[in-house]
């Protein structure tokens, strides 16, 4: 078994044990029957007392041969109006990032929760797609009730 | 004097002939494969199969010297049999044109074999070769070279390290937002050029094969179709492969309004120095005149037009292929796809002339495409003296393991910018927390189609093997747990067995006192004798518990992730070489060489009874 396939299951395991209120993460199913590891879709909901509350967002994660020395691609399917999302509904954050703050030891649950706290808490620093950031930058109250519309389209259960 | 007598007289009589009754394998026959394949020969051992699915390519002549001219496109493994075959007639030689994970290569084939010699230029190949060694219980050379670096390593399963005790270094790669938005230097547009735009408008794209979620109400489903819009618009532009205009159309979409758009964020650039769109027209005129021959100036750093003048024309050649492969599918077939490869000079140029456009765009330095082949094609450069002595290094660790004498086995490194050129270690023993070899290991007979994952599971791991009801079976994907038992009716060919597969069972039992077992590794042979669903397990195993040390993940909190580096490292699994206990060669007297001991524990070369110089 390879270290990569290793961690997941571990990670697996973890997350069964316990998981933070209102995510869900699973590996996806293959055509043969067994769950591919490399694969997970997770839902994040938004955080309470936010305006993304109510919310639960899906994402899709994907780990290379390589992890956990490299981090997994994180991205929103179908993509999400965030000022950090790419078009193509990947996330850029810096713990998402080999060069920046990934570490091995950062978990599935760590990954999550950060992008949570992403939703609410956009990084101008990192803007990934035009319209969403420039809406944030320039009109933020359009922005908001740009953020409530989505949350009303993507409810949690 | 006869063919065998030199080596004879200078290995002595008994060792002289184990290696002659030796059968051994190859796997790789490149640039250290060349030179240890001519020294086996030489040496006489009795049996060689060699194994590589490459050709032969000129680029390799300058090094892997069992190959000519005459020989560019043919089988590697098979070409150097028939060179090396003629320095020794004495010597069996098997070459085998093929890739060393075919099926036909099980671990009942690996345990035919006294020793296998790995002479690979990757990872993955690498990974596997030890992994069947180990599971055949053979043991297994190991030797790399880059640049002026060699290194060799004995491994033997349950008594030395194996390949994957220590993580290995892996290329780092870049983060999306530096390629994508705010590349600094030449290499992020390079990769740019090579991973988003080649595969983009020739390759598989990104964006095509994610899927639109249905079901949303009008204003989202608009929002969502810009966003896709934007992320497939080089996509739609594919389209156009065969309109005169289609290098014009990526031109100015990447170069253009792409680069208006991440000008628009205005944020970005308060810190940054921002891109300047290119303009097509004004590109196109400069360009004029500028023929497609300057293409083959590699070493020169082109001029902006001299860029698009090879941006355009490579565009060109690319699309003419793609259409032609488009011509020639057939109905049902996957669209044809391009792929980037350093030697494929349609994709270089395109690759070059798309990543120096970027450069310009956004003020980096412009590179040659030379240049940008090594960086695009990672490139490191193979010497011959180093993969020659490099092979030299293993048949002396080879000589030691024939002599069933691992004990002073060594772990061999070359290296040029140090005082010496050798430093050897003891031989470490096995990382107890490693996956690959850290294992229990059983073998069992299954008629697959029949036999079921229940089966496998109530028969053998829980009766043969007594495990409890908390346990996950694993092979590249997970089969079973506690909590996903879909799978237990079904037959274990339809969840993708082969004739041998390795399967892998985790005790996940816990509680206070209990102390889970060792991950085994459970090897499925498929045998078509087996009516029924039966499951032979030939040898009654006792399995290990796990070491102490768990390998979980640790909690959530910043500290906590930084503790959790921390006992990586006490724990050895990021462990650095020692390279103190090296030795050095001086020709201080004719004809002998003699080691300069720089550690007083450390005894190195010696000159054995029987005349051969051993590094021990």
């Amino acid at each position: 078994m390879s270290l990569c396939v290793n961690r997941l299951q571990e990670e697996r395991k973890q997350w069964r044990k316990d998981h933070p209120f209102g995510f869900f993460a699973k590996p996806a199913k293959s055509p043969n029957g067994g769950l591919d590891l490399m694969k997970w879709s997770c839902g994040i909901p938004g955080k309470e007392k936010t305006i993304w509350e109510g919310g639960l967002f899906k994402l899709e994660m994907i780990f290379p041969e390589e992890y956990p020395t490299k981090p997994p691609k994180c991205k929103f399917v179908p993509p999400l109006f965030h000022p950090n999302v790419y078009p193509s509904g990947t996330v850029c954050l810096s713990i998402l990032n080999e060069d920046e703050a990934w570490k091995p030891a950062i978990t599935i649950k760590q990954i999550l929760l950060g992008i949570q706290d992403l939703l609410d808490d956009p990084n101008p620093d990192s803007p990934a797609q035009v319209e969403a950031f420039n809406l944030f930058k320039k009109d933020r109250i359009g922005y908001e009730k740009r953020i409530r519309y989505i949350v009303r389209e993507n409810p949690a259960p | 004097m006869g063919r065998d007598a030199r080596p004879k007289k200078s290995l002595g009589a008994s060792l002289h002939s184990r290696i002659k009754e030796s059968r051994v394998l190859m796997v790789g026959a490149g640039g250290i494969g060349c030179e240890l394949l001519k020294n086996l020969v030489l040496t006489g051992f009795g049996e060689i199969h060699l194994v590589d699915l490459d050709t032969i390519d000129l680029s390799n002549l300058n090094r892997q010297f069992l190959f000519g001219m005459q020989h560019i496109k043919k089988s590697k493994a098979i070409v150097a049999r028939e060179t090396a075959g003629k320095f020794n007639p004495n010597v069996k030689l098997e070459a085998h044109h093929a890739n060393i994970k075919d099926p036909q290569f099980n671990v009942k084939w690996f345990k035919g074999f006294d020793l296998v010699f790995n002479a690979l230029d990757n990872l993955d190949a690498r990974k596997h070769v030890n992994r069947m060694c180990l599971a055949a219980y053979v043991p297994l050379i190991e030797s790399g070279t880059t640049g002026y670096h060699g290194q060799v390593q004995v491994i033997k399963q349950g008594e030395t390290e194996c390949y994957d005790c220590n993580p290995k270094q892996v290329p780092k790669s870049f983060p999306v937002c530096t390629i994508r938005s705010t590349p600094s230097q030449p290499i992020h547009c390079i990769v740019w050029a090579k991973s988003y735009l080649f595969a983009e408008v020739f390759g598989t794209s990104e964006d095509s094969s994610t899927e639109l979620d249905q079901g949303q109400n009008e204003e989202n489903a608009q929002e969502i179709a810009n966003l896709r819009r934007e992320a497939s618009e080089l996509n739609s532009i594919r389209e156009k492969m065969d309109s005169p205009d289609f290098a014009k159309c990526i031109f100015e979409k990447v170069f253009g309004r792409d680069i208006d758009r991440l000008l628009s964020m205005e944020d970005m650039w308060k810190s940054r120095k921002p891109p300047t769109p290119l303009d097509h027209a004004k590109v196109l005129e400069e360009a004029s005149g500028i023929g497609p021959e300057v293409a083959r100036e590699d070493q020169k750093t082109w001029c902006l037009a001299e860029n698009y003048a090879v941006f355009a024309d490579s565009v060109k050649r690319l699309s003419q292929r793609m259409l032609e492969l488009k011509a020639k599918a057939k109905e049902g077939d996957a669209p044809p796809i391009l792929s980037f490869d350093k030697d494929d000079e349609d994709t270089l140029d395109f690759v070059a002339a798309g990543a120096n456009l970027r450069s310009h765009a956004f003020g980096i330095e412009l590179k040659s495409k030379f240049d940008i082949k090594q960086m695009a094609g990672n490139i490191i450069p193979a010497i011959a003296t180093t993969n020659a002595i490099t092979a030299g290094l293993c048949v002396l660790q080879a000589f030691k393991v024939l002599r069933n004498d691992l004990q002073s086995g060594k772990m061999v490194f070359l290296a040029k910018n140090s005082d010496r050129a050798f430093n050897a270690e003891k031989l470490a023993p096995p990382n107890p927390e490693c996956q690959v070899c850290g294992v229990a290991r059983v073998s069992v007979e299954a008629n697959i189609a029949v036999a079921t994952l229940g089966d496998l599971i109530e028969k053998v791991v829980r009766t043969e093997l007594g495990y409890g009801e908390d346990i996950s079976v694993l092979t590249s994907q997970l089969l079973y747990d506690i909590d996903y038992d879909d799978n237990l009716d079904t037959p274990l060919k339809e969840l993708g067995f082969e004739d041998e597969t390795f399967v892998t069972i985790v005790d996940e039992e816990e509680g206070e006192g209990v102390v889970p077992r060792a991950n085994l590794e459970i090897v499925v042979t498929h045998s078509e004798e087996l009516a029924d669903e039966t499951i032979t397990v030939p040898e009654k195993i006792e399995i290990p518990r796990k070491p102490k040390r768990s390998t979980a993940p640790e909690e959530t909190t910043g500290e906590a992730i930084k503790h959790a580096l921390e006992d990586n490292e006490d724990g050895g699994v990021a462990k650095k070489r020692k390279l103190n206990d090296g030795l050095t060669f001086i020709e201080d007297r004719p004809n002998k060489k003699r080691a300069v001991v720089p550690d007083a524990d450390a005894d190195l070369i010696v000159l054995e009874d029987d005349g051969a110089i051993t590094i021990d």
